[in-house]
């Protein structure tokens, strides 16, 4: 949709005359902080084990303890809600009863307060700490282990797509009001490299899924206040520390113009990632051995179902 | 801090910035436009391509806010 127009369209920028080299969107950069294009900004998995430097921590600290010092800081927790009580649906949906479980990086644990029973060797972790981590596999390592085996592992994060009307947004008003952009929305991990690197820690059985929330506000500006409050502003090394007020009055424009409802709302897509891994024990179904099979595709044609022949 | 200093004056002013924008809407839709044709033809987005676009909704955003102020 417009992402895959806004996509085209900063691969098309690329020759301008500022000059920039291409920096890929996991590294950090120094010096001006203008970012060449990329085709969508990803965290990549890399040969060096995965640990980026993309995240300041320290201004992630400082950002979170503010928001959790807001007065009213519970007006921005709608969104962890609502992804607190879908990952306690995939609790819930596990057949099993586990005794402990653990509840990650959740906050003000959004997902114990579905949970009734508390269950075991189940180690869940909120939306709030996997997109901000510089070392996700190493993460999900430390996870793997913390758990028994044939424990499992539920967790969400925001990832692929999240934001994507912001971004876009925000780099068509830099191009057009200042000759270039510079990143605004953090790298996700995109669908795929989170199943790879589920599989790199250890995991077995897995289950990636994706579901997306879409919020409405009233403007750009209300989207970013609220991604403020809920402790979620941008922290990357190469963030610029000023958005210009033209471009900001540009980028309001474009993302009313481009993305914005009938009612004059416009809406913010935030993309979860859910994913089950478990930890690896022999009471598992195994894949079998090669030459094992017993029936043949072919036999599917003797199934008697109700539908066309289908011939040959 | 105490008193007012740049960053609460700045935010302050940053608080009325929806306000503004309302008022100003036609303006704001012949800008968004501009720059969305942009990304559906074959020439890149360079700077400045909808500038008189632009300078009309800078023009209308100036106003709104300096019949605020009064």
């Amino acid at each position: 949709m417009s992402s895959g127009v806004c996509r085209r369209l900063l691969r098309a920028a690329g020759s301008s005359p500022a000059g920039r080299s291409r920096v890929p969107s996991s590294s950090s950069s120094d010096g001006p902080l203008r970012a060449g294009p990329t085709s969508e900004p990803r965290r990549r998995l890399s040969e060096s084990g995965g640990r980026v430097n993309v995240f300041d921590r320290e201004m992630k600290k400082r950002q979170k303890n503010w928001s959790a010092s807001l007065q009213d800081g519970h007006k921005y927790e709608y969104l962890r809600d609502e992804v607190g009580s879908r990952v306690a649906d995939r609790v819930y949906d596990i057949a099993r009863t586990f005794p402990l479980a653990l509840d990650i990086g959740s906050g003000k644990s959004h997902i114990a307060e579905h949970l009734s029973k508390v269950p075991s060797a189940h180690v869940l972790i909120g939306p709030q700490g996997l997109h901000w981590t510089n070392d996700l596999p190493g993460a999900l390592k430390q996870i793997h282990q913390a758990l028994k085996p044939d424990g499992v592992f539920i967790g969400a994060m925001v990832g692929g797509d999240t934001l994507y009307e912001l971004r876009c947004s925000l780099q068509l008003a830099e191009s057009e009001r200042e000759g270039g952009f510079s990143p605004h929305v953090s790298p996700y991990t995109a669908v795929t490299d989170l199943g790879h690197l589920l599989g790199r820690a250890g995991f077995s059985m897995l289950t990636v899924d994706i579901d997306d929330v879409q919020v409405h506000y009233p403007g750009i500006f209300e989207v970013m206040t609220d991604l403020q409050g809920m402790g979620e502003s941008n922290c990357s090394w190469n963030r610029r520390s000023l958005l210009h007020r033209d471009s900001m009055l540009a980028a309001a424009a474009i993302y009313k113009e481009m993305y914005g409802n009938e009612d004059g709302s416009v809406p913010a897509t935030f993309e979860i990632l859910y994913m089950i891994g478990w930890k690896p024990h022999e009471s598992q179904a195994k894949p079998v051995k090669r030459g094992s099979a017993n029936v043949s595709f072919k036999d599917l044609s003797k199934i008697s179902q109700p539908t066309v022949n289908l011939s040959q | 801090m105490s008193g007012t200093n740049v960053w609460s004056r700045s935010r302050e002013k940053m608080r009325l910035f929806p306000e503004l924008f309302a008022q100003c809407a036609g303006e704001a839709a012949t800008y968004g436009k501009c720059v969305a044709a942009t990304t559906t033809g074959r020439q890149e987005l360079r700077k400045d391509m909808c500038a008189k676009e632009f300078e009309a909704l800078k023009t209308c955003f100036t106003a709104a806010a300096k019949k605020k102020a009064k």
